[in-house]
């Protein structure tokens, strides 16, 4: 028997959750039921800017990725490890750009990176070499936004790694350098993969500092999020184009994220 | 092989300064929690800092800070079990083993060796986790020994195993200190422990060592109160020295003249308050009346026992002049005396087994 109280208390959750779950799934069948519909959704995604957007998407996050996994590794792992001044500070401005609205981080890169930028200005005047409205802006706005997920991630990943593992292994002579290759990292890899996948999520999806910072060229810095923007302001795609486009984002975030929880499982099994 | 060591260091308010030598024997360092037996241990290894000191693995100078010497962990050639035992969950059983050995070595035929010396043939391919606590043990045992080093740090590598694994372990380790002469410094808090095991044992206490010595010296003769405090003698007798008698002191406690071993350090003046000890397995029980006038015998009474199945602690009241005193008998000889139906004793305590220690003159 239940007390009337608990009861209600169900019946509310219940009615909560689902309330919930229907405001979840509904735009995703939407979705999916516009894109049947319009029937032209195969066609529109052999558009040679549907094509061009998706490989430069996939590759510019691929590329963010691996440069935040290259640049933040070494960070996190001394957020994690090291004792230096100013760490509480350092860790706290990670996770600036998560919560900052990408528009403003598009802004301050162009304030830096801009042709009349802090360090823009004299490297164009040094090489006349210019970052923004190319490719290398969309990666740099990417990098930008989508770091701190990795960074963050693979700091709490060393975090719980047993700093007496490390000991031991000194003490085994292993050297720093092959103790963090053969202990420190496997012992984080999946904190390491985790950040990796949200990192990459995040730069596929990256728009606001994308748009500001490097602009909306077909080609070179239009991605994916920009062309279904475009789509909408009446490029000849149109509505359908960017329901085209919205359903390959779909489809890729949920590949990625059942690839995640696949390697996830098997990472805890082994 | 051989270990000297020497070192000083503060640690907020706690402060540490010991030294020890020792060469292919077994040093058990035994004292309470936070005395200083682990940091002894993270001080040789290299994994923590001395202020100052000097540590010489087997004639190699590890560590000097008067010469400025501080190798790295890595070129200390010391094998290390924490007690955690910090293994390495992600490799295989044979991976531990082999993540130690020096990389010109046939890896393969020294790991079967050493799962082999340890019982853990079988388990290479086995990951750490999937052992019990006792297989789990020897392997990290097995992993500080691939080093081949010449000094094994322990600390507390027992502490989580039932006492039949535990006792098979202890003999592993007295077979591998004489097989491969080593030179093993043990940390330990249990007693039985430190007696099974040590050569020699080092008593600490609040980051000093009190007492090193051979382990019946340290046990029988304990230096200080503190120390017969620390290694669980449970006589401890206060008294005023009345005089000597062949060299031997005469301390006369609770009303009893009692003669005692002639003193191994200062020899205290008559007069002096001076504390005796005595373990309870020490002391003579006979049955009541018999004897008589023998030095050191008092009249005493059961007032509490407790049986702990192979040992029998018997608590005594003197029954005139005379302290009370904690017994313990063996199974046999309780049951030969009656120990049970019994309440009133003659209570002997062996002059050679009462030690005298002088207190500390502040």
């Amino acid at each position: 028997m239940r007390v009337p109280a608990d009861r209600a208390a169900l019946a509310t959750v219940t009615l909560l959750a689902a309330v919930f779950a229907l405001f979840f799934l509904l735009p995703f069948a939407g979705l999916i039921d516009r894109a049947i519909a319009d029937g032209e959704t195969w066609s529109l995604l052999r558009t040679r800017q549907v094509r061009e957007a998706l490989v430069l998407s996939f590759w510019t996050a691929t590329l963010a990725s691996v440069l935040a996994v290259v640049l933040g590794t070494p960070v996190a792992y001394l957020l994690a490890r090291g004792h230096f001044p100013g760490r509480a500070i350092a860790d706290a401005l990670i996770d600036l750009p998560i919560v900052l609205p990408p528009t403003v981080a598009g802004v301050a890169l162009l304030t830096a990176f801009g042709r009349r930028g802090l360090v823009g200005e004299p490297i164009e005047a040094w090489t006349g070499f210019t970052f923004g409205f190319r490719t290398t802006a969309v990666v740099m706005a990417q990098l930008l936004v989508a770091a701190p997920f990795y960074v963050r991630a693979a700091k709490s990943g060393f975090d719980a790694v047993d700093p007496q593992l490390e000991r031991v292994a000194y003490t085994l002579g292993a050297s720093r350098v092959r103790t963090f290759a053969r202990i420190t990292v496997p012992q984080a890899w999946p904190a390491l993969v985790a950040g990796t996948v949200l990192c990459w999520s995040r730069a596929m999806g990256e728009l606001g500092a994308t748009l500001i910072f490097a602009g909306n060229l077909e080609g070179r810095t239009q991605t994916m999020p920009l062309a279904v923007i475009s789509a909408f302001e009446g490029s000849s795609l149109g509505l359908p184009g960017a329901v085209a486009l919205s359903l390959i984002l779909l489809v890729a975030a949920l590949v990625v994220l059942a690839a995640f929880r696949l390697a996830a499982r098997n990472g805890a099994r082994s | 092989m051989s270990i000297e060591f020497e070192a000083e260091r503060r640690l907020g308010g706690f402060r540490y300064g010991a030294g020890l030598a020792a060469k292919n024997e077994l040093v058990v360092l035994f004292g309470h929690s936070g005395a200083g037996k682990s940091l002894t241990l993270q001080f040789i290894s290299g994994l923590m800092r001395p202020d100052r000191g000097r540590i010489a693995i087997a004639g190699e100078t590890v560590f000097d800070s008067a010469g400025g010497i501080n190798l790295p962990p890595q070129h200390r050639r010391t094998g290390y079990v924490v007690q955690e035992l910090a293994l390495f969950d992600h490799l295989s059983v044979a991976e531990n083993v082999a993540f130690g050995m020096p990389r010109e070595q046939d890896r393969r035929h020294r790991v079967a060796e050493l799962l082999g010396l340890l019982d853990l043939a079988g388990f290479e391919a086995r990951r750490p986790r999937t052992l019990s606590g006792g297989q789990r043990q020897r392997v990290a045992l097995a992993r500080a020994l691939a080093r081949e080093a010449p000094v094994l740090l322990l600390d507390e590598p027992f502490s989580a195993l039932d006492d039949t694994l535990r006792n098979g372990m202890r003999r592993e380790l007295l077979r591998l200190r004489s097989e491969l002469g080593l030179t093993i410094l043990f940390v330990t808090h249990d007693l039985r422990e430190a007696h099974f095991l040590a050569d020699r044992v080092a008593v600490f206490d609040a980051g000093r060592i009190l007492q090193d010595g051979a382990r019946e010296e340290v046990f029988r003769r304990p230096a200080t109160r503190r120390v017969a405090e620390l290694t669980g003698v449970a006589n401890i007798l206060e008294g005023r020295v009345a005089g000597f008698e062949q060299g031997h002191p005469v301390v006369e406690v609770a009303g009893v003249a009692l003669r005692c071993a002639p003193p191994v350090g200062r020899i205290p003046r008559t007069g002096d308050v001076v504390d005796l000890a005595i373990r309870a397995e020490r002391v003579v029980l006979r049955r009541g009346a018999e004897g008589g006038d023998q030095p050191n015998q008092f009249s005493a009474v059961t007032a509490e026992q407790f049986a702990f199945g192979s040992t029998h602690t018997l608590r005594l009241e003197p029954a005139g002049a005379g302290p009370a005193v904690e017994v313990e008998l063996a199974a046999r000889p309780y049951e030969v005396l009656q120990g049970a139906a019994r309440r009133e004793w003659l209570v002997e305590l062996p002059p050679g087994d009462l030690h005298l220690m002088p207190r500390d003159v502040d």
